[in-house]
């Protein structure tokens, strides 16, 4: 049977009575059956949810209910959100059990309103930083795209899934890339919300005024039908922004035809780290959109490279406040990465914070002028292809530019989409970056690339077998 | 904020005072990540943001009955 890679096709063969959910979830556990022991990519699988799922959606569209394009869609969450059905570890050893035990996040709950077949619970970084660490008893992600590579972080099992065809879409966080980290370097699209946009209730934080909940899956379609479900306000979580969600499925066919699009030249495509291949694939996208009607102009975002800074000097001040005295009695319980990351939080004082989030203050109004003069920015999302994950050094990390980090200090709303591939055959990543509450822009922006290519669609090699792009 | 000389005495105070009782190899990874982190850290004091007000936002409670 060929199966659908994109929720949106198989939304349509769901309706078509192509194909049942019943089907689509089966053949989704097969593939998890058969790849996660190689890839790691769930902490948890929940085939009997699953299956009651899908057999309930089916029955649904039998009798004339339609609750939307999730519905009977084989889906997955990031384990740092809390399942009422499933266990909630933040992949780690310290999350108190009782902490997610018997109830959902606020995006989980919307997500299983809509009618999808929720397979299980997915890999991450420890409490969504960190690296993996083998000697703790959860599965190690791999990239399907080369097995010794880093899939990234910290939503990696989200990464993994979708580019296999495990799951056609999922749940990230986000907080200095997580999302579009994992969505870059596994090959399909990963949006980054404006903070607020996505209640956070039941969700394990890392750093407060900076995570996110995102959708991942293939294309940018998938991911505005996904955020559909989860976007708006709920009381439970007082930093979630009351400002009305929309329909971002609605305008997304409207194109870039006389669309501004902003090249932040400096620190964005002049960094000498920057891989020549992720900068030309991102310029080639700009081209692309050129080519369907956007203006391109060249514009100056100051200060990016200490943005990068504050954004993380502020998530690991947030994120060492939070694990302290967890820290302090159970050190060695934390993975080796998680702990030499989130204790680097104990070396700034309160006045660095404060005066990171003083920094935040400015950029915000830089970045501001910025934005009244373009639509959106346009940026590699990733400075080079995935690692070795062997060689990555935490250290050496620091010196590296991030094109993520920064949208994160300023909450905008920023699309991981795939742009090509390296010489070696390793996705790279373009983002497109609009205003605060600019989602349904972006998306469209993105929709109107992938209308015209096909990078989100290509499949790795381990995940082939039944699957036609 | 200069650098301190000693590096590994900072190193090794800060992380006594936020309780933390790590490996030597763990130390010797702060000691090389600590300059770093203290020159990222000082970018961010810079003239422009002299004036700035912090991005915290602290609403008062009222008062909850019955609580």
């Amino acid at each position: 049977m060929t199966l659908p890679i994109t929720i949106q096709e198989a939304a349509a063969a769901l309706r078509a009575g192509e194909i049942s959910s019943a089907e689509l979830t089966s053949a989704a556990l097969e593939r998890i059956a058969a790849l996660n022991g190689t890839v790691g990519a769930f902490i948890a699988v929940t085939d009997d949810i699953a299956m009651a799922g899908a057999k309930q959606a089916d029955a649904d569209f039998a009798a004339g209910v339609d609750r939307g394009p999730l519905q009977g869609i084989p889906f997955a969450i990031k384990d740092l959100l809390a399942t009422k059905d499933a266990p909630t570890t933040a992949n780690s050893l310290i999350l108190d059990p009782a902490w997610g035990a018997g109830y959902d996040a606020v995006a989980v709950e919307r997500i299983r309103a809509t009618g999808a077949s929720l397979l299980g619970k997915l890999v991450l970084s420890e409490f969504a930083i960190g690296a993996p660490d083998a000697t703790k008893p959860f599965p190690v992600p791999k990239n399907p795209w080369g097995l010794d590579r880093t899939p990234g972080g910290s939503s990696s099992g989200t990464g993994i899934a979708v580019a296999t065809g495990m799951a056609l879409g999922g749940l990230g966080t986000d907080t200095g890339g997580s999302v579009r980290f994992p969505a870059a370097y596994c090959g399909h699209t990963g949006l980054k919300v404006t903070y607020g946009r996505v209640p956070k209730w039941g969700c394990a934080p890392l750093g407060y005024t900076l995570d996110s909940i995102g959708p991942m899956a293939r294309s940018s379609w998938d991911a505005a039908a996904i955020l559909n479900a989860m976007a708006g306000y709920d009381p439970r979580d007082p930093t979630s922004s009351k400002a009305p969600a929309e329909d971002y499925l609605a305008g997304i066919e409207g194109g870039v035809k006389g669309l501004k699009i902003g090249v932040p030249v400096g620190y964005f495509f002049d960094h000498p780290m920057l891989d020549p291949e992720a900068k030309s694939t991102t310029l080639a996208v700009i081209e692309v959109l050129k080519g369907l009607g956007a203006e391109v102009v060249e514009v100056d975002l100051p200060y990016s490279a200490q943005a990068k800074e504050a954004n993380t000097m502020t998530m690991l001040t947030e994120a060492f406040s939070y694990h302290r005295m967890d820290m302090a009695s159970r050190w060695t319980d934390y993975g080796s990465g998680t702990r030499q990351i989130i204790a680097r939080g104990a070396f700034t004082s309160a006045a660095d914070y404060v005066q990171a989030q003083r920094f935040r203050s400015y950029y915000a109004k830089e970045a501001a002028k910025v934005m009244a003069k373009v639509d959106v920015l346009i940026t590699p999302t990733i400075f080079e292809p995935a690692q070795v994950a062997a060689n990555m050094d935490l250290n050496k990390r620091m010196l590296s530019p991030s094109y993520t980090g920064p949208f994160n200090l300023l909450g905008y709303p920023a699309l991981a989409i795939p742009s090509g591939f390296s010489k070696d055959g390793l996705p790279l990543s373009a983002q497109i970056v609009g205003a605060p509450f600019a989602e349904a822009l972006v998306l469209r922006a993105g929709h109107a690339y992938q209308q015209v290519t096909d990078f989100h669609l290509q499949v790795p090699e381990i995940a082939k077998q039944g699957v036609v792009a | 904020m200069p650098v301190p000389k000693d590096v590994p005495a900072a190193v090794r105070t800060m992380l006594e005072a936020a309780g933390l009782s790590v490996s030597e190899e763990e130390f010797k990874a702060f000691v090389e990540m600590y300059p770093m982190l203290r020159e990222a850290t000082d970018t961010l004091y810079v003239e422009e943001v002299r004036y700035e007000e912090p991005a915290l936002v602290f609403t008062p409670v009222a008062p909850m009955k019955g609580a």
